[in-house]
C-alpha cells in the first residue's frame, strides 16, 4: 500500500515541480500571469505543438519504450527542410505558395516513407533510424539554402504571423483546429484505438486481428505530415527559413511529448498531454526570458527537466510492475 | 450418440524427425466441458494448434456442427465459432476494461467511437455471461490476474458468436482463490450452452470441472473418460504415463555426507517458505509444473532475483547473493534451462565458453594465455566427449546435447562443488541424455552436491535420491525415489494426490 502511494507521488512529482516553477515565475515577473503573456506563450508554442502531435502519434503507435518503441527524431528536421524548400521556391525561384507547399509535401512524404521503410521493412531501431535521417535531412537543407537565411514576404505567411481570426492569433486558431482533428482521429475512432492497441501491446493487437505493421507505417507518415504543416508556422514565426533551428525544436518536442505523459491520467503519451506539454515548455521559455534568466542557462534547465520527467516515469513504471 | 459439436478425426501431424500427432481423435459435445490432458510433449498443444489453424495437419478432418471445414485457417475456425483463450493474457496495461474487450472490434458511428454503448455492453456481458461485476472504466493494470483473465474471455466472446471455447492452462498464473472466480465464469458459460475444451496439468481441476476427458500420450489417444468423478485422477495418470522408466539411468546408491547447501524459510514473489538441504554426494530433485514456483526458486538460489525473507547457508555459513557472481564465488554452478540464451555465448568458440568462468586460471597478469586455455578446453571436450572434437568450433553450430556438455564443462573446469541443473536435458537427444546423466552421477560420486529442477518426472526419479514437489509456490511433499513410481510423482505435482488426501 505504502509502495503504491509513493509510486503515485513519484508520478505526480514532475507536475509539482512545474507548478512550483510557474508560481516562482509569477512572483518574479508581474506580467507573467496576463492575457498578453498567454497569447505570446501560445504563439511561441505553435510549431512545437504541431511536431509534438507527430511525435505523440509515433509513440502511441510504436509504444513508449524509448529505445525499442516508437520515436521519430526527424520531425523537426522535416519541418526545417520543408520551410527551406518553401522559402527557396517563394523568394529565390519566384513560384506560387501552392506550388512551393506541394513540393515540400512531396519531400515530407518521401521522408516519412523512408522512415517507415527503415523501421518496419528493415526492422531498424526507430531511435537510430530517425536520428540518422535527421542528420541527413539537415545536410540536404544546408545544400538547398547554402546555410543562409531566406526571407519570405508572402501574404499568406504574413497573415499566419500577424493575422487574427475572431480576435485570436491566426496561428493559434489554426493549430487548435489541427489538434482537434488529431485528437478525434487518434482517441475517438476505431482507427485510433487500433493504433493505440498497436503501441500498447504488439502481440495483443496482432491477436485481435489488427494489422500492426500498417499502423506503424501510417504513424511515420503522419509524423512527416506534421513536420510539413509545422514548416509553415516555422516560416511565419521567423519570417523566413533559418537553418539551425531544428535543434531547439527537437529538444522541446521530446520534452513536451514525454512531459505530456506525466500529465495524462494513465501516465502514457497522449495527444492532449503532448499539446499541454508543448504549452508548458513554451511558458517556461517565455517566463525565463521575462525574469531575465541567462539564455545559456535555459538549455541547461530544460535538459534537467527532461531528465526529471523521464526518470520519474521510469521509476514509476518500475514500481507498478 | 451425443450431439457432437466438434469432431476431429484421424489427425496426423509430423515435424522433421518427430511424429507429433498420430491418428488422434477429439470429439466435443454441445455444451460440455471437455478436459484434454497429457504429459509435456504428449501432443496437447499440437492438436490445439491444428484446431486453431496455426499448424496444418498432414491428414485428418475437422468437423464443426456436422460440417467439415474445407480448410482449417484461423479465419475459418473463428467464423465457425471457435475461440481461444491463450495462456498469455495479451492485454494492454493502460487500456480500460471496455477498450480491452473491444480491441480490434470497436463500434463506431460517423461521429466516432460509441464509447458509452461499448461500456454498457461490456459491463452487461460480465454480469450476465460471466456472473461477475466489473467496471468498464477500470484500467487493466489495476485488476487482479483473475479479472484480467475474465477480460480476455470477454474479448473472445463479446460478439456472441462463440460455440466452442478452448482454454489453454487458464489457471496457471492464478492463486486458488482466484481459480474459483474463473470456475464460476466457466460454469456460467456452460449454462449458456457453450462447449469448452479445457487443457490443464492440474488434474484436480480437470476432475472438478470437466464432463468428459480425452487423454493423449506420445501423440496418440491414450484414453477417453465418458464420465469424470472426483477420484478419476489416478486412472488418468495411468493413462497419461503408461510407461516404466527407461533404463537410461546409471543409478547407484549415494551416502549423503554433511549438509552443503541449506535453505530455510525462503520466500519470494512466486514461492513461499521453502526449506531444503542438499548434502555432499547427493542429488536432490525439484519437481513441479510450469508456474509452480520451481524456476523462480532456482533463480533466487542463484542470486538472479532477491528473496523477501529466509536464509541460505553454504557449509553452515549464511550467504547473501546480490548477483549471480556472488553465487559463483561461493562455489555454485548453474546450468540454466535456456542454455542458448543464458548458458552459452553462442558466437564464441567451444574453448572460450569452457574457459569463461575460470579465466583467472589460464591468465598471466590478467592476460589470457591461449595455449593454456586451449589445453583446458581440449581436456574437457575429451572428458565430456563433446562432438565435434573441435574446440575452435562456434558453439551455435553444436547440437543441443553437446551445447549442454559445454556448459557442464565450464563449471567442471571452474571447480564448482554445488551444481544447480535446471531442465538439464530439454531438447537433448537420447544418446546425449544418457551421457549427461552419467556426468551428473559422477559429480555426486566425487562429493559434489547436485540440485536438479526438471519437468520430466522420469528423469527426476531416475537421477535423484530425494525429490521435493512444488505446487503453486509451496513445497507440498518430499519423497525418496526408492520405489517411487512416475504416476505417484505426477499425482503429487498435478495436485491429483493432495485432493485425495484432503477428502
Amino acid at each position: 500500500m505504502t509502495q503504491s502511494m509513493s509510486t503515485k507521488l513519484l508520478a505526480v512529482f514532475p507536475i509539482i515541480v512545474f507548478a512550483c516553477l510557474f508560481v516562482y515565475l509569477g512572483v518574479q515577473s508581474a506580467t507573467f500571469f496576463s492575457l498578453g503573456t498567454f497569447e505570446l506563450i501560445a504563439k511561441q508554442a505553435v510549431p512545437t505543438v504541431i511536431v509534438a502531435l507527430g511525435l505523440a502519434t509515433v509513440v502511441i503507435a510504436g509504444g513508449d519504450d524509448v529505445v525499442a518503441g516508437g520515436i521519430d527524431l526527424s520531425i523537426p528536421a522535416t519541418a526545417i527542410i520543408c520551410a527551406a524548400i518553401i522559402a527557396d521556391q517563394l523568394t529565390n525561384q519566384g513560384n506560387s505558395l501552392v506550388f512551393a507547399m506541394t513540393l515540400a509535401f512531396g519531400a515530407a512524404a518521401i521522408i516519412g516513407a523512408i522512415n517507415a521503410f527503415l523501421v518496419v521493412g528493415l526492422r531498424m531501431t526507430p531511435l537510430l533510424a530517425t536520428l540518422a535521417m535527421s542528420v541527413a535531412i539537415v545536410g540536404v537543407t544546408k545544400v538547398i539554402t547554402s546555410s543562409r537565411r531566406i526571407g519570405v514576404t508572402d501574404e499568406t505567411i504574413i497573415f499566419i504571423r500577424d493575422g487574427d481570426i475572431f480576435g485570436i492569433a491566426a496561428s493559434v486558431v489554426m493549430t487548435a483546429v489541427l489538434v482537434v482533428i488529431f485528437y478525434h482521429a487518434l482517441h475517438r475512432t476505431k482507427w485510433g484505438m487500433n493504433m493505440q492497441a498497436t503501441g500498447g501491446s504488439r502481440d495483443a493487437a496482432e491477436i485481435s486481428g489488427i494489422l500492426t505493421r500498417r499502423f506503424v507505417v501510417q504513424s511515420f507518415l503522419i509524423a512527416a505530415f506534421a513536420g510539413w504543416i509545422a514548416s509553415v508556422f516555422v516560416l511565419a514565426r521567423g519570417s523566413g527559413s533559418s537553418p539551425g533551428t531544428e535543434e531547439n525544436m527537437l529538444l522541446e518536442m521530446v520534452l513536451a511529448t514525454f512531459l505530456g505523459a506525466a500529465f495524462s491520467p494513465r501516465r502514457v503519451v497522449t495527444l492532449w498531454g503532448a499539446v499541454l506539454g508543448a504549452v508548458v515548455v513554451s511558458a517556461l521559455s517565455v517566463g525565463f526570458i521575462s525574469i531575465g534568466v541567462n539564455v545559456f542557462w535555459t538549455g541547461c534547465i530544460k535538459g534537467g527537466l527532461i531528465l526529471l520527467v523521464v526518470a520519474s516515469a521510469a521509476v514509476a513504471s518500475k514500481g507498478r510492475s | 450418440m451425443t450431439d457432437a459439436l466438434l469432431k476431429m478425426c484421424d489427425i496426423t501431424k509430423s515435424f522433421p524427425g518427430v511424429l507429433a500427432l498420430d491418428n488422434v481423435a477429439l470429439e466435443v459435445a454441445r455444451g460440455e466441458i471437455h478436459g484434454l490432458v497429457g504429459e509435456n510433449g504428449a501432443g496437447k498443444s499440437t492438436i490445439i494448434k491444428v484446431l486453431a489453424g496455426v499448424y496444418k495437419a498432414d491428414a485428418g478432418t475437422v468437423e464443426i456442427d456436422h460440417a467439415t471445414l474445407p480448410e482449417v485457417t484461423p479465419r475459418s475456425v473463428h467464423d465457425a465459432g471457435v475461440r481461444f483463450i491463450h495462456q498469455e493474457l495479451h492485454l494492454v496495461q493502460h487500456f480500460t476494461v471496455t477498450e480491452s474487450v473491444f480491441m480490434g472490434q470497436e463500434e463506431q458511428t460517423i461521429f466516432g467511437l460509441n464509447k458509452r454503448v461499448m461500456r454498457q455492453k461490456a459491463e452487461d456481458f460480465f454480469e450476465t455471461a460471466l456472473g461477475t461485476t466489473l467496471s468498464g472504466n477500470t484500467l487493466i493494470r489495476d485488476l487482479g490476474i483473475a479479472e484480467r483473465k475474465l477480460v480476455q474471455i470477454a474479448r473472445a466472446l463479446i460478439d456472441d458468436k462463440a460455440k466452442l471455447v478452448v482454454f489453454d492452462e487458464p489457471t496457471a498464473p492464478l492463486t486458488s482463490g482466484e481459480t474459483d472466480k474463473l470456475f464460476t465464469a466457466i460454469r456460467k458459460l456452460k449454462e449458456q450452452g457453450i462447449a469448452m475444451i479445457y487443457v490443464s496439468h492440474y488434474l484436480a481441476e480437470i476432475t472438478g470441472i470437466c464432463d468428459r476427458v480425452t487423454v493423449l500420450r506420445n501423440g496418440q489417444n491414450a484414453g477417453r473418460f465418458e464420465e469424470v468423478f472426483d477420484d478419476s485422477a489416478p486412472a488418468m495418470i495411468t493413462a497419461m504415463v503408461g510407461r516404466e522408466i527407461d533404463e537410461l539411468f546409471p543409478k547407484t546408491e549415494h551416502t549423503p555426507a554433511e549438509p552443503r547447501l541449506e535453505i530455510e524459510g525462503l520466500s519470494a514473489d512466486k514461492f513461499e517458505d521453502v526449506s531444503l538441504t542438499v548434502h555432499r554426494n547427493e542429488i536432490v530433485g525439484v519437481a513441479g509444473l510450469v508456474g509452480s514456483g520451481r524456476e523462480d526458486l532456482i533463480d533466487t538460489i542463484y542470486g538472479l532475483s532477491k528473496p523477501h525473507s529466509g536464509t541460505l547457508k553454504i557449509d553452515g555459513v549464511a550467504q547473501k547473493f546480490h548477483a549471480p557472481a556472488d553465487a559463483v564465488s561461493a562455489g555454485i554452478a548453474l546450468v540454466p534451462r535456456d542454455r542458448r540464451h543464458d548458458g552459452l555465448v553462442l558466437d564464441m568458440s567451444v574453448s572460450d565458453n569452457i574457459n569463461l568462468a575460470a579465466l583467472d586460471a589460464v591468465s598471466n597478469w590478467s592476460l589470457e594465455s591461449r595455449r593454456a586455455a586451449n589445453t583446458v578446453a581440449t581436456d574437457m571436450s575429451e572428458t565430456l566427449d563433446i562432438r565435434p572434437r573441435n574446440i575452435a568450433a562456434t558453439s551455435r553450430l553444436l547440437s543441443g546435447g553437446n551445447q549442454q556438455k559445454v556448459v557442464l564443462g565450464r563449471w567442471l573446469n571452474k571447480g564448482a562443488d554445488i551444481f544447480i541443473l535446471d531442465e538439464p536435458t530439454v531438447g537433448v537427444d537420447v544418446g546425449a541424455k544418457v551421457e549427461i546423466y552419467q556426468h551428473i552421477e559422477n559429480l555426486a560420486q566425487h562429493g559434489v552436491s547436485v540440485l536438479v529442477s526438471s519437468s520430466d518426472p522420469g528423469e527426476l526419479i531416475g537421477l535423484c535420491d530425494r525429490i521435493l514437489v512444488m505446487l503453486r509456490g509451496k513445497i507440498v511433499a518430499e519423497v525418496s525415489t526408492a520405489n517411487l513410481g512416475v504416476d505417484e510423482l505426477v499425482a503429487l505435482t498435478t495436485g491429483g494426490a493432495t485432493r485425495e488426501a484432503a477428502s
